[in-house]
């Protein structure tokens, strides 16, 4: 797999806010996704189309990427407005076959080559939102290059609705459709999508601390794939619980000290404190080092492009 | 041979004389002669011939012996373990059809050459990567040898973590599927649902005595361990 992107917190919002749009660099998320689909009226669909490319450059002036939400009714209509530089992924709701993603793919092929972006820049996120999309789940998943990464993590209201399961019960009600948008992903080498189980009884979008029990869980579980948030309260939640913390850190540079000790010896696997040392110890604590300076980078990244935001701001107050 | 049941199954590095001399007077059903797992590559060549002194004193005890063998080198392993007392091979990382098929085609030529009758050796897939999982059904039905399937280490090879609920990532869906496909083709599931901290088919006797219970509820026929304490909760539930 290529270096994996860091993506650990998102925002989706409606792209006929523009006091969500114009704000949205100042939120600290690794991306935002702009949307057409549900958040956005019927009447105002078509508005909605031409404020995407105005809004990009919005968005991702202080390092934050850019995806778009489309319709997958107005799946033409929708790409063409969408697909301008800055974009980095499309995310296709309710995806059901792997025709409906390499039709999206040779749009976007297409409008990238008109548009001067170069070709495979844009990533398809492919949403399994029913019975359907699960069923050809693994093809789905293998249709295009351009999906990087894949899961199912929740089913999602359109999901229970699909099925007919209930979306707030305390156990987990979708092991097989995770399982199969898991295992196809893991298969194909994608970024896997997905989250351990902890229910939610409440309903609620807004709670940042459950948020980030989850995407410290999710952490724990070697799971590095996050976002999705509605509410502002969600993003530092989830860059902070999907960031190695210093104890990881710590343990991981302890693993590797005491691996060497296994390479020593004669040995496949060591007892250390109660812990097995061995080389699969061994690798995951080098993801983890590896996954901290990705997240440091990134951080870094937006870090800067924020401070030079704020010096342009000032320099044009002081112009005024 | 004495003892047809198949409950547990001890994994032993064949590049450790202790554990193989205590496998031998252990209560397991099978031991398995490990030549990937517990081996390090500069030992294999050593490993590989003391494997045939090791499946007859298994034998000798009474067990059955399979060997744990290594897609990779497969070619060496095989001419190595195929000797008259051998029961089959646990092809570790199971994934590709094809494999199976080479794997199963040099069988028959060992076979022909040292004397045993052809086809029969067995073949346990482990199925420890996500493509070995995803192809389950067309990498099993590749040859009439396999005769068990399990996922052996798969949360290692996979790095599937435990959950805050205690079941390991992914694990359940992949136990569940792993029965419905062995039992499709109609060979035996091997397998116990462990939950953390168990870890890459260690645990202890208590929690191994909890994973086969329920192990043995969803479908599982036995199971393969690590450790001489998990034998008896093993034969002890899969009886």
């Amino acid at each position: 797999m290529a270096q994996q992107k860091v993506r650990r917190s998102g925002l989706t919002m409606p792209i006929v806010t523009p006091r969500f749009v114009d704000q949205a660099w100042r939120r600290g998320c690794d991306f935002v996704t702009l949307d057409l689909e549900d958040s956005v009226p019927q009447d105002r669909k078509a508005y909605a189309r031409t404020l995407v490319k105005e809004s990009i450059p919005k968005v991702t002036r202080a390092g934050t990427e850019a995806f778009v939400r489309i319709n997958h009714e107005h799946l033409e209509a929708d790409t063409e407005a969408a697909v301008w530089p800055g974009l980095t992924r499309i995310k296709y709701p309710k995806t059901e076959t792997a025709d409906e993603v390499r039709a999206l793919d040779a749009l976007i092929t297409r409008y990238e080559k008109e548009r001067g972006i170069p070709p495979g820049t844009v990533e398809i996120d492919a949403g399994i939102e029913t019975a359907l999309g699960v069923t050809n789940v693994y093809d789905i998943a293998a249709a295009s290059p351009r999906l990087r990464e894949f899961g199912a993590t929740n089913g999602g209201y359109d999901m229970s609705r699909d099925l007919g399961v209930e979306m707030f019960v305390p156990y987990d009600q979708f092991v097989y459709l995770r399982g199969e948008a898991e295992l196809a992903t893991r298969a194909l080498g994608l970024g896997v999508r997905a989250a351990p189980f902890i229910a939610n009884t409440s309903g609620s979008v807004s709670d940042g601390s459950r948020a980030l029990r989850l995407a410290e869980a999710a952490r724990a579980c070697g799971l590095r794939v996050g976002g999705g948030g509605l509410n502002p309260a969600v993003v530092e939640s989830h860059n902070v619980g999907y960031t190695p913390s210093a104890d990881d850190v710590r343990d991981a540079h302890w693993v590797l000290e005491q691996f060497e000790r296994v390479q020593a010896g004669s040995e496949p696997w060591l007892e250390v404190e109660g812990r097995v040392i061995d080389r699969y110890e061994a690798e995951r604590a080098r993801g983890t080092l590896q996954w901290a300076e990705s997240c440091a980078a990134r951080n870094r990244e937006k870090a800067e492009a924020v401070a030079r935001v704020r010096v342009q701001i000032e320099q044009m107050q002081a112009q005024q | 041979m004495s003892n047809k049941q198949q409950r547990s199954w001890l994994v032993v590095s064949m590049s450790n004389a202790d554990a193989l001399a205590q496998a031998v007077q252990s209560g397991a059903d099978v031991v398995v002669l490990d030549l990937v797992e517990f081996v390090r590559d500069n030992q294999k060549p050593a490993a590989r011939e003391k494997i045939r002194a090791a499946i007859d004193s298994v034998c000798a005890a009474g067990k059955q012996v399979f060997a744990q063998i290594d897609p990779q080198n497969h070619e060496a392993d095989l001419s190595a373990c195929a000797w008259p007392g051998l029961s089959g091979v646990v092809v570790s990382r199971a994934e590709v059809a094809s494999q199976i098929e080479k794997i199963c085609k040099y069988l028959f030529l060992w076979e022909k050459e040292r004397g045993l009758s052809a086809g029969s050796t067995g073949m346990v897939l482990a199925l420890e990567t996500a493509r070995g999982n995803q192809d389950a059904y067309e990498v099993a039905t590749a040859s009439k040898r396999v005769c068990a399937l399990t996922l052996g280490r798969a949360d290692l090879a996979m790095d599937l973590r435990p959950e805050p609920s205690g079941e390991i990532h992914l694990m359940p869906y992949l136990m569940e599927r792993l029965v419905i496909i062995a039992r499709a083709i109609g060979v035996t599931p091997l397998g116990a649902w462990w939950r953390a901290p168990d870890r890459g088919l260690l645990a202890t006797a208590e929690n191994t005595l909890h994973a086969a219970t329920r192990g043995r509820a969803v479908g599982f026929k036995g199971s393969l361990c690590l450790r001489a304490d998990q034998i008896e909760p093993l034969n002890k539930i899969y009886a």
